[in-house]
């Protein structure tokens, strides 16, 4: 790269670079200081203290942590589960297909997504469109309480991770050498052991990187517990909340925060290392 | 998008001209008016805006921390009438942002319900005047409950299983399992919150939901059939549902007050006690009660309630005053215990 080359790249990144340290570096660093200071009535005071930080080691706000972690790997799971068979199928077929399923996984995302989850209440309530149709089929003959339970809120976290897996592993499906799971198969490798040896390792980064997408946002996402839970499944995110808006105790709101940072970061810090590692 | 940006620009458009209110306005100053969203109808802050000649700029908080917050980084100017929670008011009165008020100014000020004033934001009523109590209460659909519900401990009932939605603020929550332990809403005795948490824990299999918005669309679909709801709400459901039982709790009956206050520094306090008096008139009041679904805390304007709302704006006679409390605010320490009992309680729920 020439000098003068150089230099228009710095001033295209230079923007952006200062803008990424003034509104995201600076609120992490203050939201740290913030974490070692003492509560005082409703605000705070720079006395020292790691008493925050010993609180979330109480039992209850510890289960918080647990149950988050719980309701993201159950909601990771699933949408492995369900994302990587979709995109790796609809990458595989003729253009004209893949392309209509990958506009039709990202067209709902034009409406905002407390809107939609939403329209799942109308779904779920009791007497809604799913009680309805169960009962018309005989299934069931009372309406279920469906809505405001742990399904109910998986449900909601599948519907809005789904595209982030699906859109990953779609883009590296779609490059895959298809010829390359053809001479598999030619040299005597079943259906199972040529999907196993050829196509799962290539499209491996794809579906880690569909990891890291549907995990970070899953231990964050409480605003699904809370529309379609009941706000019975107590998430971090929610705890945070609680904390600063209702119980004023920011120092510990901003320790709860940087502990669930480091704890995503922990998460994707394993699976980047292993990626690098494959 | 281009329809919805259109939609967005007109509605700004009506936006600005309600507040302009029309040619004239504005020749006697300004009204700066602090408050949530909604808490007047808009008949009655034209009327003011014609009969005085003063212009009302109404802003919005979200959040009574947030006005707080507003208010101190004003250092008690910019804003002219503020009306909030009670227990906010307090911090505001013990951090030198409100001014007292000039009661020769409010001449109707013997209109507000004696029930209302003297309380522990302002025990002398120096400095509020009272707009809307909530007043903690059940409410219940008789047609799914076979047991009559009297009071608070009738929710722990084994009959109502999964089927009982609870507001989300651990204060009135947690206060309803002191109650039941015949304890005060604003013990700090960390021993009796505690207890109240373990109380709170068995009624876990019987909380369907935990929320603050719509609480009561809940109640009328019959998703719930018993809830612990805010005022408003209370109004909404009951306007919607006249089936629908409220039950003032035999335990006790905890409430809240919004009240106006004009602070430190105000630019025109002249024109928010212009305000003050304006709304205390007994049927402007009524109106904006009925509007804003709030327990009516002027007893000059409870007779000008209409019929329909009458019945849950107002305190029936025959209630047993003595026993109210209000919720107020009490130290860490048992702030903490409240929120960590809270948060086993919602553990617990399934």
């Amino acid at each position: 790269m020439t000098r003068k080359n150089q230099r228009t790249a710095t001033l295209a990144v230079l923007p952006m670079y200062l803008f990424s340290l003034v509104f995201v570096a600076g609120p992490l660093v203050y939201m740290l200081v913030l974490s070692f200071m003492t509560r005082d009535g409703f605000g705070f005071t720079n006395a020292f203290t790691l008493e925050n930080y010993r609180s979330i080691f109480n039992e209850v706000y510890f289960a918080t942590f647990l149950e988050s972690l719980k309701l993201a790997g159950i909601s990771t799971a699933a949408v492995i589960l369900f994302g990587y068979p979709f995109g790796l199928g609809a990458a595989l077929l003729p253009d004209r297909y893949a392309h209509f399923f990958r506009t039709a996984q990202m067209i709902p995302y034009f409406v905002n997504s407390l809107l939609r989850l939403c329209g799942w209440i109308i779904i779920f309530r009791a007497n809604g469109l799913l009680d309805k149709a169960l009962m018309a089929l005989g299934i069931t003959e009372e309406p279920l309480k469906f809505l405001y339970t742990y399904p109910a809120v998986v449900v909601g976290m599948i519907y809005v991770l789904l595209p982030f897996m699906f859109l990953s592993v779609y883009q590296v499906a779609e490059k895959l050498d298809l010829t390359l799971v053809e001479a598999a198969r030619d040299l005597g490798a079943g259906k199972i052991r040529a999907f196993l040896t050829v196509t799962l390792p290539l499209t491996l980064p794809g579906l880690k990187t569909g990891i890291i997408l549907t995990f970070i946002p899953s231990m964050g996402l409480f605003f699904i517990a809370s529309i379609l839970g009941g706000n019975k499944v107590v998430l971090i995110g929610s705890l945070i909340e609680e904390q600063l808006m209702r119980a004023h105790n920011q120092p510990f709101a901003a320790a709860l925060s940087v502990a669930l940072m480091l704890l995503t970061g922990v998460v994707c810090g394993l699976l980047m290392k292993k990626k690098r590692g494959a | 998008m281009k329809k919805l940006a259109l939609v967005l620009a007109s509605l700004m458009l009506a936006g600005s001209l309600t507040a302009c209110g029309g040619s004239g306005a504005g020749k006697n100053g300004t009204l700066n008016l602090f408050t949530w969203e909604g808490m007047f109808p808009e008949e009655v802050l034209a009327e003011f805006e014609e009969t005085t000649g003063i212009d009302i700029n109404y802003v919005n908080f979200d959040y009574d921390e947030t006005m707080l917050m507003k208010l101190q980084a004003a250092e008690g100017g910019d804003y002219d009438l503020v009306i909030a929670d009670d227990y906010i008011i307090e911090t505001a009165i013990a951090e030198g942002l409100v001014q007292p008020l000039d009661k020769a100014k409010i001449p109707s000020i013997g209109n507000v319900n004696p029930l209302y004033q003297g309380q522990f934001y302002d025990p002398t009523d120096a400095y509020t005047v009272p707009y809307g109590a909530g007043v903690q209460t059940i409410v219940y659909n008789p047609a799914n409950v076979d047991a009559e519900i009297k009071g608070y401990a009738d929710l722990w009932d084994a009959g109502l299983a999964d089927s009982v939605g609870i507001i989300s603020n651990y204060r009135v929550i947690g206060g309803m399992a002191l109650k039941v332990l015949g304890k005060s809403y604003n013990t700090t005795e960390t021993a009796d919150i505690t207890a109240a948490g373990e109380k709170l824990n068995e009624l876990a299999p019987n909380i369907r939901l935990i929320k603050d918005d719509y609480i009561q669309d809940d109640l009328i679909s019959g998703e719930i059939d018993a809830a612990v709801m805010y005022t408003s709400q209370v109004t909404m459901a009951k306007m919607t549902d006249p089936s629908l039982e409220i039950v003032y709790p035999e335990e006790g009956i905890g409430f809240g007050i919004m009240a106006m206050f004009v602070p430190s520094k105000a630019p025109n306090a002249d024109a928010a006690h212009k305000f003050i008096e304006f709304i205390l008139d007994p049927e402007r009041g009524a109106k904006c009660y009925e509007y804003l679904g709030y327990y009516c805390t002027a007893t000059a304007s409870e007779e000008y309630i209409a019929e329909e709302y009458r019945g849950f704006l107002t305190l029936p006679a025959e209630l047993d005053r003595e026993d109210m409390e209000m919720i107020q605010n009490i130290t860490p320490e048992a702030d903490d215990a409240h929120i960590a009992a809270w948060n086993a309680f919602k553990g617990l729920c399934e």
